[in-house]
């Protein structure tokens, strides 16, 4: 176990998320224990590295974001001066404009949450493009896994020496918090390349694409490990399966 | 950008009226939240289009931020914290949840986030932790870092990624970024005077 010194080399990288795993476990093993030096180090660290923030080139936001945020919270200056005014003598106006500025308020945040909704839809739909335009290549080729086990995870490999490796599983159920699954591209000789990291549904179905060219007369097999948040470099647990991929 | 030009980068952090500005927003007084984006609105949206690169995806991010400070604000200690600390890990921690999802990358669940800008976080240390003057060493440190050390701070806190995803991104091996990393730190830290950032 590490000193609280040699623990303080790793407290800015801690505060920023990005340490490996073992790094991260050991710290937070620390922690744990209520150490108080460390606790306050990680602190001071995660406040010193704010001066990042200021580093890009700062720019005046549009003028109406102010107005914006301030009438998502319910302030608007003019609205309410406008309002004083008038409060006295006609109340049933106020009680409407009251309703209609939440109201309006309450449709505003809800259209910043849609538009990024949109955003992450989109997202979404050029990934399904992505692998629409994989399943279509003739080139592409398919290994199937798991087959006839009810139970196990199973599915199809899909790989495309341009495109990459596709993976499409069922029975994977959601990996436990803090971990996440990585796959992994076996090569026939040497050890195995990290291809990338990816959960599965709550229904257990996982489908993820590692873009990018791949050689297929290199490669051995195909497998999905379980790891730490971060992803791991080398694989650190007993894959939950492996996929060879013989026969292509 | 220069660094002579302060103006392009004054703001406040962990000034001596934000503890009077926090008592402000937890009375719900309409004029706080004014002050409070004045204060700040302009670093919280340059750090959000930073990291998003999308000025309409920026602005709504930044009503999200604002918005959940002036929700959780209650949570928020103000007799040793530091609002601007606070409001500008919610921004990042916000524009990185955004760039995940739509890069696709889950590595991070939404209450690992969560936590992360949890205002009890951001309330246990000293006001004076990070004035201009410690601000503008640790920009002047960060102009002498080497390219490599640069790029793995940056990659680390504009894009949200570990040391292991850096590493498949630049492609060298992890050692390689880790000594970029640790390295950079430490002129950063040397041009504080030894004391831990």
């Amino acid at each position: 176990m590490k000193t609280c010194q040699e623990f303080a080399e790793l407290y800015e990288l801690y505060a920023l998320n990005a340490l490996d795993p073992e790094e991260q476990s050991e710290i937070e093993e620390h922690l744990e224990k209520g150490c108080p030096v460390c606790s306050d180090g990680i602190k001071r660290a995660a406040a010193s590295m704010t001066f990042l923030a200021t580093m890009p080139e700062q720019l005046e936001p549009p003028t109406h974001l102010r107005k914006r945020v301030l009438a998502s919270v319910g302030i608007e200056k003019s609205n309410w001066r406008w309002i004083a005014a008038f409060a006295a003598s006609i109340a049933a106006l106020i009680v409407a404009i009251i309703w209609f500025s939440g109201e309006n308020r309450r449709l505003d945040n809800a259209l910043v949450a849609m538009r990024l909704q949109m955003e992450r839809t989109t997202a979404q739909l050029a990934n399904a493009q992505a692998v629409l335009q994989f399943l279509s290549e003739p080139e592409t080729k398919q290994v199937l896994f798991g087959q006839g086990r009810p139970q196990p995870p199973r599915g199809r490999v899909l790989l495309n020496s341009r495109r990459g490796v596709l993976l499409i599983a069922s029975n994977l159920p959601p990996a436990p918090s803090g971990k996440t699954y990585e796959l992994w591209v076996i090569p026939n000789q040497g050890t195995p390349l990290p291809a990338g990291l990816f959960q599965s549904s709550p229904q257990g179905d996982a489908q993820y694409l590692h873009g990018g060219p791949v050689d297929l007369n290199a490669t051995g097999a195909v497998a999905v490990t379980l790891e730490p948040a971060s992803g791991s470099n080398a694989p650190t647990t007993t894959p939950i399966f492996v996929v060879p991929l013989t026969g292509l | 950008m220069s660094l002579t030009r302060k103006a392009d980068w004054q703001f406040r952090l962990s000034v001596k009226d934000d503890r009077e500005l926090v008592e402000r927003l937890k009375r719900r007084e309409p004029q706080a939240m004014a002050d409070l984006y004045d204060g700040y609105g302009r670093t919280t949206y340059s750090l959000i289009l930073r990291i998003v690169r999308n000025t309409g995806v920026a602005e709504d991010l930044v009503q999200e931020t604002f918005l959940r400070i002036w929700n959780r604000v209650h949570a928020f200690n103000y007799e040793r914290g530091a609002l601007g600390v606070w409001l500008l890990a919610v921004a990042r921690n916000r524009a990185l949840d955004y760039l995940r999802s739509v890069e696709g990358r889950m590595t991070q669940s939404t209450s690992q986030l969560e936590e992360l800008e949890a205002p009890a976080r951001y309330g246990d240390f000293e006001q004076s932790i990070l004035n201009i003057d410690r601000v503008r060493l640790l920009r002047e440190a960060f102009a002498k870092l080497n390219p490599h050390q640069r790029e793995v701070i940056e990659m680390a806190y504009y894009e949200g990624l570990s040391q292991t995803e850096m590493a498949a991104r630049l492609k060298q091996p992890l050692g390689t970024v880790k000594t970029w990393a640790r390295s950079a730190l430490k002129v950063l830290r040397d041009q504080l005077g030894q004391e831990a950032l």
